[in-house]
């Protein structure tokens, strides 16, 4: 179990390690340079060339990544091309919104992904159409125009919650939380609907397992069966497609955080992006990349958990 | 039978017809460095067109033989000598080589036929890598199956098209297209009907019965291996428990776990049966007296 | 590479996913859809109208125009065939770098476990960054970006991939094609590829419909590319900023983007079988009631006297199992199991023998109500204690199943839930069918556990079903049947996944139960020897109905109908021992498909006594040697003649 856990947590760092250098390799197969996107369109390339000079630009690539990691470590991410703005100050004010959105749009989405699934898998017949139609209509449609038409019936036909923008939670939690509902529903639209279909997959294969009819010839009842023996049996791949879904939501948030105006690492991306914005994007990936591995850690870790011949493995 | 005048082209090298047709010298498979070998020690010889049987229960190695002898199972030490020639280690170039003489029946009749082509295809396969010409490789599918108990034309149809007994015939007349000197049988009669097993054994008995053709037979069945085998092995987890000529070993055998595997395979008469059940207790006991094994419950 | 069958196979496949295709309207409409688009968008002009801005729907414009009055349709249609050619690109670059390296690495272990390494750390790269990051590179230049999508593709696509792919390689078909001297890449491109096809295919549309999506969303977001060319995400971007002026505008832009993905998956969905589900094992819903009105309806004579038998008070003979008449049907389909009618007295062992497909597990599922759903009792009855388990509802059954009669079934690794140890689920099915409390629970589980030969019942209790073996499971099984102390057990072939040593063990066991419990068993199995060792009474069973019935004695002694005899003489257990034969008894063709049944005597084809007056029905009479009965008008012509089976039979096309 120990090595177990040394090999993933490895695995994880390894993770990282290529995120970001690949983060770094595009960064720097970009046309712009430090100099260039910090001194804008006055300075002369002299300046723009002293500016990467300092900053040590023209370094062979590994030295450059190797003091850019030693930074890291030491927990500085660096300062902003575009205004001076320390980058991991930045971040750490956006993370709590961009959590906010996955962590509630996840738990939004398995609430409603688990029951859709098991009542289509149980119940089955034209219950299980209509669920399995609802789902594929519903993982189709793109998240974007999902939100702008909820955005159109709450905000500007019905007039009960705000359009877009955001209200930090300790300055008014109420506000906060009605900024963020239209949000949260449209991105746990399509996220339950993947949860759906992998719920509905599981439980039907769990209830066709031969243990089942042992179960009922005991006399165990139905609800027992269903949600205590098959569901069990149907956790994993679930609780995996949770994670997958978390770990969209968290990276597909720019779409949305633009959309509705969320000041969250996606709406930062996308502006670094814009503005070419070089150690912001790779701070950014390194961010993501952190999320996502350890997600996927907690993950195999409660897989373990769950599953009796894992842990033995 | 005309299955027998197939594939002598395929072996060009000269055969050396005094060694035994198959000898496995101390061989020993272990699945990893740690785990006990699943394959221990085991050593035996099967002569040209001689049947042997290789008995013993799940986890004795007896399938991680045959796959070793048909090279799909790489080998820890040992060696395995097919017609005097050392196939251990041979490469898959060199396997070629012989394999229109070392041929296999797989246990599953369900699997052991690529459901999206027709039976033909498979059965030509082994001809096909030779180089057989097309039309020559038409005629001797027809006639394989032929042999087997099928229609000559039946090499159009798709394996959904056939039951279990026929799927195994399938295989079969795969095996023998070549014109082999050994059949690995592993396990081939085990999946099926006892109406349908029956029709399987008598086929392989039909088609041995004057040709130069040995079998290995696998199977955790005794009375499978005693109806078509002159001699037997007996295994027990990877190890040898005794050999010897199949009658011999039926009627007196030597080895304590032999005599409890014969007695434990139960005999459809009741009054017979209740015998056979009290020597079984009795040997069991004993057994496990010799052996030193306490009495896990399986 | 033989040209003609190698045509014929490759024309075949493509038919049968055509006409899977084609035979789906939501197939048909789909691809209608987005060649269509493809079509008009590359024939359609643009138009622009700058009087009419921001207008809804009219004749002249159809779908009304955006904020510079140019018309919505012509636009939404003209930014059609690029986003979805440049879409395409996606899944062609995953697709053609996973397929090869998945064939490879499903060859090799060490290679596979290189590759999923690799195909772990893609799938951990947040994606949608990592494509705004070579935005940042290599600018809006969609072609490029979805290139890159589709790498970054590569982690999930492998997982599906080399699932399949790693099983497939396990198909002993594979196998024997290596045994054949086929090359392995030669067996990979021949065995492997060609059954992966449809996921590939799948993966490919999903991915697409994806890719769709993705493009949209960066051009929603100004990440695609730049106006005035026409891109949908732009176009819905344009939609939501006037939507309080012209919410009209959402609707055809964004609706034509959901739909094309809409378009995708359902071809997705359609080419890979549908979304059908297997069925559950056991009936979830409460159909007792529905079962027992439908038993009720005059549907034939057998089923009003069932009717009518049920009403009627007990048997005599108290204590045991009646079954009477049982008629088993797949729901709108042909029965499985005829008119069987059989009893079982306590403290007896009755063997229900039969090959497969003969109807005797689904009659041993029916005693319990344990039925597949999509089977039902049609009509007849099967009474204990007086109640008709065949009609009787929910809550009866509930006081029958496991407190009065269990059931074990023929896995017995499988029968237990994998997920709980063995004592989690002991413990909970003692409680419930005894109520007793927690630690009463494991006491008596302990004491099952050595009841049936367990030594070491802590350990056992503590283990998950995978730890044990197969034989300690079937012990383990056999406690939890016994948790209710039952008075009849079902066995569907308890020893059948057992090697013959462990077999012996647990019919030792079974023996035991019935002697110090005065327990009942129905014992479903295939293999004589079984029921000579431990039956007392035998009902053979052909074809959904019994042919032959009594004493264990009578029946493998002095075997009445010519199936029994031909079984007995194609055991290589009975046969080796009579005469050292060198063939065993074959019965030529095998067992007619429940729809294929004769009207006269269903073993007629393959019986070698068969006469002309057999094609009529045949009755089942009273044997003419002991107690029991038969079901062959030729009984007493054939008695006696077991060894005839031996002869190579001429007719009936076996060898």
């Amino acid at each position: 179990m120990f090595v177990f856990i040394l090999r993933r947590i490895g695995f994880a760092v390894l993770t990282l390690l290529i995120a970001t250098f690949l983060a770094f390799v595009l960064v720097h197969l970009s046309g712009s340079t430090p100099g260039g996107v910090a001194l804008g369109q006055t300075a002369t390339p002299e300046e723009v060339v002293a500016y990467n000079e300092a900053i040590g630009w023209y370094d062979p690539w590994i030295v450059q990544y190797w003091n850019w990691l030693v930074q890291v470590l030491q927990g500085n991410l660096g300062v902003s091309l575009i205004d001076g703005r320390n980058i991991a100050d930045d971040i750490s004010k956006r993370l709590p919104v961009t959590a906010a959105l996955a962590l509630f749009g996840t738990l939004f989405s398995a609430v409603l992904g688990i029951v859709m699934g098991v009542v289509a898998a149980v119940r089955g017949g034209a219950v299980d159409r209509g669920i399995t139609a609802t789902a594929g209509i519903m993982l189709s449609l793109p998240v974007f125009w999902v939100g702008v038409l909820l955005v159109y019936l709450f905000a500007v036909q019905l007039r009960i919650l705000p359009a877009t923008g955001f209200v930090p939670f300790n300055i008014n939690p109420e506000a906060w939380a009605r900024s963020l509902v239209l949000p949260v529903l449209t991105i746990a639209l399509t996220a339950a609907a993947g949860i759906a279909r992998q719920t509905r997959a599981s439980m039907s294969e769990a209830l066709t397992q031969e243990h089942m009819r042992t179960l009922r010839a005991v006399g165990t009842p139905t609800n027992r069966i269903i949600y205590v023996h098959a569901l069990r049996s149907a956790s994993l791949p679930i609780i995996a497609s949770v994670a997958v879904q978390f770990i969209i939501l968290f990276g597909g948030s720019v779409v949305i955080e633009v959309l509705f105006a969320l000041p969250g690492i996606g709406q930062a991306m996308q502006a670094a992006v814009g503005t070419a914005d070089l150690p912001f994007v790779q701070a950014l990936v390194l961010v993501a990349t952190l999320v996502v591995v350890v997600v996927n850690l907690a993950l195999e870790f409660s897989s373990r958990a769950l599953d009796p011949k894992l842990r033995a493995a | 039978m005309s299955a027998r005048d197939v594939g002598r082209s395929i072996v060009t090298d000269p055969i050396d017809t005094t060694a035994p047709l198959l000898e496995v010298r101390n061989l020993v498979v272990q699945y990893s460095k740690n785990a006990p070998p699943a394959v221990d020690d085991v050593s035996f010889t099967i002569a040209r067109g001689e049947t042997l049987g290789l008995v013993g229960e799940s986890g004795s190695g007896k399938t991680t033989i045959g796959k070793a002898i048909l090279g799909l199972q790489p080998v820890t030490s040992g060696q395995i000598l097919f017609e005097g020639v050392d196939i251990t280690r041979a490469k898959p170039a060199q396997r070629r080589r012989l394999h229109g003489d070392l041929r296999a029946v797989f246990q599953d009749p369900f699997s052991s036929l690529n459901p999206r082509r027709p039976i033909g295809d498979a059965i030509a396969e082994p001809l096909r890598v030779a180089g057989v010409p097309s039309p020559e490789r038409r005629m001797r599918v027809a006639d394989v199956l032929e042999s087997v108990g099928l229609p000559r034309t039946a090499g159009e149809r798709y394996p959904r098209q056939f039951s279990g007994g026929q799927r195994q015939r399938i295989a079969i007349a795969r095996a023998l297209v070549t014109d082999p000197r050994l059949v690995v049988c592993d396990e081939a009669v085990s999946a099926l009907d006892l109406s349908t097993q029956a029709q399987v054994l008598n086929l392989l008995a039909d088609l041995r019965a004057g040709a130069d053709l040995g079998y290995l037979f696998i199977a955790h069945d005794m009375a499978v291996v005693e109806f078509l085998a002159q001699r037997v092995v007996v295994l027990y987890r990877g190890k040898v428990m005794e050999q010897g000529p199949a009658d011999e070993v039926m009627r007196n055998p030597a080895n304590p776990y032999t005599r409890v595997l014969m007695a434990a395979s139960p005999v459809p008469d009741p009054d017979e049966q209740a015998r056979r059940r009290e020597e079984w207790r009795r040997m069991r006991t004993e057994w496990r007296q010799e052996t030193g094994v306490i009495a896990t419950p399986v | 590479m033989t040209v003609s069958t190698t045509n014929i196979v490759r024309v075949k496949r493509t038919a049968r996913v055509n006409l899977r295709v084609l035979r789906s309207p939501a197939a048909v409409i789909s691809i209608v859809w987005l060649v269509g688009l493809v079509i008009a968008s590359v024939t359609g002009p643009l138009q622009q109208d700058l009087t009419a801005v921001l207008q809804g729907p009219s004749a002249a414009h159809l779908l009304g125009t955006d904020e510079l009055g140019r018309d919505l349709l012509s636009r939404i249609v003209t930014a059609a065939a690029p986003t979805l050619l440049i879409a395409l690109i996606a899944p062609i670059v995953a697709v053609l770098i996973t397929t090869p390296l998945t064939l490879w690495a499903a060859r090799r272990a060490r290679t596979e476990s290189v590759m999923s390494r690799i195909s772990e750390i893609v799938l951990s790269l947040p994606g949608m960054v990592i494509i705004l990051a070579a935005i940042a590179a290599v600018g809006t230049n969609m072609p490029a970006i979805m290139a890159i999508f589709g790498v970054l593709l590569f982690g999930a696509l492998y997982r599906v991939f080399i699932g399949q792919a790693m099983s497939l390689h396990k198909q002993l078909y594979v196998e024997a094609a290596a045994v054949d001297g086929v090359k392995p890449m030669a067996a990979s491109l021949r065995h492997v590829l060609p059954n992966m096809s449809t996921t590939v295919i799948v993966q490919f549309v999903l991915l697409f419909g994806a890719a769709i999506g993705v493009q949209a969303g960066l051009a929603f977001i100004g990440l695609g590319p730049q106006p005035p060319e026409p891109t949908w995400g732009g176009m819905i971007q344009a939609a939501s900023r006037f939507i309080f002026q012209q919410p009209w505008m959402m609707i055809p832009t964004g609706g034509v983007l959901a739909l094309t993905i809409i378009a995708a998956n359902t071809l997705a969905d359609v080419l890979s079988g549908g979304t059908a589900m297997p069925p559950p094992l056991i009936s979830l819903r409460r159909r007792k009631r529905r079962a027992a009105a439908d038993a009720a309806t005059p549907e034939s004579a057998d089923a009003t006297v069932a009717a009518a038998a049920s009403t009627v008070e007990h048997e005599p003979s108290t204590g045991g199992l009646v079954v009477r008449d049982l008629v088993l049907g797949v729901d709108d389909g042909p029965d499985l199991v005829t008119g069987v009618s059989f009893t079982v007295e306590p403290g007896t062992v009755m063997g229900l023998v039969g090959e497969s497909g003969c109807g005797k597990s689904v009659t041993s599922h029916a005693i319990l109500g344990l039925l597949t759903p999509g089977l039902s009792v049609r009509s007849g009855a099967i009474e204990w204690d007086g109640v008709d388990l065949a009609a009787a509802s929910e809550s009866a059954m509930k006081r029958v199943r496991g407190h009065e009669i269990a059931f074990i079934s023929q896995e017995p690794t499988r029968a237990l839930d994998p997920m709980f140890t063995v004592g989690s689920q002991l413990t909970s099915a003692i409680r419930r069918l005894r109520g007793v409390s927690k630690r009463e629970a494991r006491d008596v589980a302990e004491q099952l556990l050595v009841d049936v030969g367990i030594i070491d019942p802590p350990r056992v209790m503590k283990s998950y079903p995978h730890q044990i073996s197969g034989g300690m499971a079937q012990r383990v099984a056999i406690g939890l049947a016994l948790a209710g102390t039952p008075r009849l057990l079902i066995a569907d072939e308890p020893t059948t996944a057992l090697d013959v040593t462990v077999q012996a063990e647990i019919l030792g066991l079974l023996r035991n139960l019935v002697a110090e419990r005065d327990m009942a068993i129905v014992l479903v199995t295939h293999d004589l020897g079984v029921v000579a060792d431990i039956c007392d009474q035998v009902s053979v069973m052909y074809a959904g109905q019994l042919v032959e019935t009594g004493s264990v004695r009578d029946v493998l002694v002095a075997p009445e109908h010519p199936y029994t005899m031909a079984l007995l003489a194609a055991d290589p257990h009975a046969a080796v021992q009579l005469t050292g034969a060198t063939h065993l008894a074959s019965i030529p063709g095998q067992v007619p498909a429940p729809a294929e049944w004769p009207s006269g005597c269903r073993f007629a084809e393959r019986c070698r006594f068969a006469q002309e007056e057999c094609r009529s029905a045949v009755p089942l009479e009273p044997r003419a040697d002991g107690v029991g009965q038969v079901r062959c008008i030729r009984r007493d012509e054939v008695r006696g003649r077991q060894e005839e089976w031996c002869q190579p039979v001429t007719s009936g096309g076996a060898s």
